[in-house]
């Protein structure tokens, strides 16, 4: 079982056992505009994501009329 | 992978801000967030606790976090939502509203709401399409009723602040699209607080200095529920592009966005940038005959303008 990313409602799946910023340049997504939480807690860069488990992918920026 | 702990305490780290050499863990980011905030907010003169501040809130990560600082910090600020009639796949605005209601019951704060569509009669996009304004997107319709929506309300509500939460990655996009269109008339009217003129409330952004991946991560370790969804029509515009290109960039030179931002606002109080004194720019200001509220046409405000092509 990979780790599974929940990025805008769609799964994602990379192989574990990597970095949250491992992961994220993986998926082609910049680490700083995108933050990971696993079961609501925040996580940086450096913590690991082992196969099996799940976290959110919150996308940090937005855009439209100032 | 060395783990990261807390500047100021052995706890895991939940952000690392490579720009301020800092990481912070769960219960001193919310602290160091607020303490960072007041110091802004002292450093640039924009309100004193006597001041009665209106914030503007949309439901998102930025605004409903600068209302919760602004709360603890014990600011007498209340909350305006400005209903737009956005639809998407989730009733936009409608959901972005309950999410603001529900925010403001918890702490018990004063919430205001202006529903374009009850008060005007036509939704944002209702109008946008009706005017033939901004090609299929009702965003320049929408930033235009939203400044003269909040203005309004602050004047008649008798606050003499707006707050806004726009943060480094709002404006630095924002410069940065004027610079690659040289447009030289805007380029000075950038800054973190715009002083009252007749008719129009001070405006201010406390959170200028902090981008947005530190206004999300500090909702995030408040707990703060937010509307994560983006607005519908916010997909593929070049504000959206320069805020991306932007963070390429500053993963490679960590605080180069803040260098940028305050590299500008340091020329301007030098006086290396001014406003354009060619006599075009000069702006004389009268009340429009239908709304009241200052403007430079002469005739009708560009809001009223809207209505009067119905």
């Amino acid at each position: 079982m990979p780790v599974v990313l929940i990025y805008r409602k769609q799964k994602l799946e990379v192989e574990g056992t990597l970095t949250v910023r491992e992961a994220l340049q993986k998926l082609g997504l910049s680490p700083e505009s995108h933050l990971i939480v696993r079961n609501g807690e925040l996580l940086n860069e450096n913590d690991i994501l082992r196969n099996g488990e799940e976290v959110k992918i919150i996308s940090a920026i937005s855009g439209g009329a100032r | 992978m060395t783990t990261i702990r807390c500047h100021k305490c052995p706890q895991r780290a939940v952000i690392r801000m490579r720009q301020h050499r800092l990481a912070l863990c769960k219960d001193h980011y919310p602290q160091w967030f607020i303490e960072q905030t007041q110091r802004f907010i002292e450093k640039y003169r924009m309100f004193t606790h006597q001041d009665r501040i209106l914030v503007a809130v949309s439901g998102g990560k930025d605004s409903l976090a600068l209302w919760d600082v602004l709360w603890q910090l014990g600011y007498e600020a209340e909350g305006l939502y400005i209903n737009l009639g956005i639809e998407g796949e989730i009733a936009y605005s409608d959901e972005s509203q309950q999410a603001t209601q529900k925010f403001a019951d918890q702490r018990g704060l004063k919430l205001h709401i202006y529903h374009v569509e009850e008060q005007r009669g036509e939704s944002v996009p209702a109008i946008a399409l009706r005017t033939h304004r901004g090609r299929q997107k009702p965003c320049a319709v929408c930033g235009l009723i939203k400044r003269h929506t909040m203005n309004q309300m602050a004047r008649q509500l008798g606050f003499n602040v707006l707050a806004t939460a726009h943060n480094l990655d709002d404006e630095v996009s924002f410069l940065f699209g004027n610079l690659l269109s040289w447009n030289l008339r805007q380029i000075p009217r950038q800054s973190p607080v715009l002083e009252a003129e007749e008719g129009f409330v001070r405006k201010v952004k406390p959170f200028i200095r902090f981008s947005e991946r530190e206004t999300a991560a500090y909702s995030i370790v408040r707990g703060i529920e937010y509307i994560e969804e983006e607005c519908p029509f916010a997909e593929g515009s070049k504000q959206l592009q320069y805020k991306d290109l932007m963070n390429r960039l500053e993963e490679q030179q960590p605080g180069v966005k803040l260098r940028f931002l305050l590299g500008f606002f340091n020329a301007m109080e030098q006086g290396f940038i001014h406003p354009i004194e060619d006599g075009q720019g000069e702006v004389i200001l009268k009340p429009c005959p239908s709304c009241g509220q200052p403007t430079s046409t002469g005739g009708l405000c560009a809001t009223c303008r809207l209505f009067e092509e119905n």
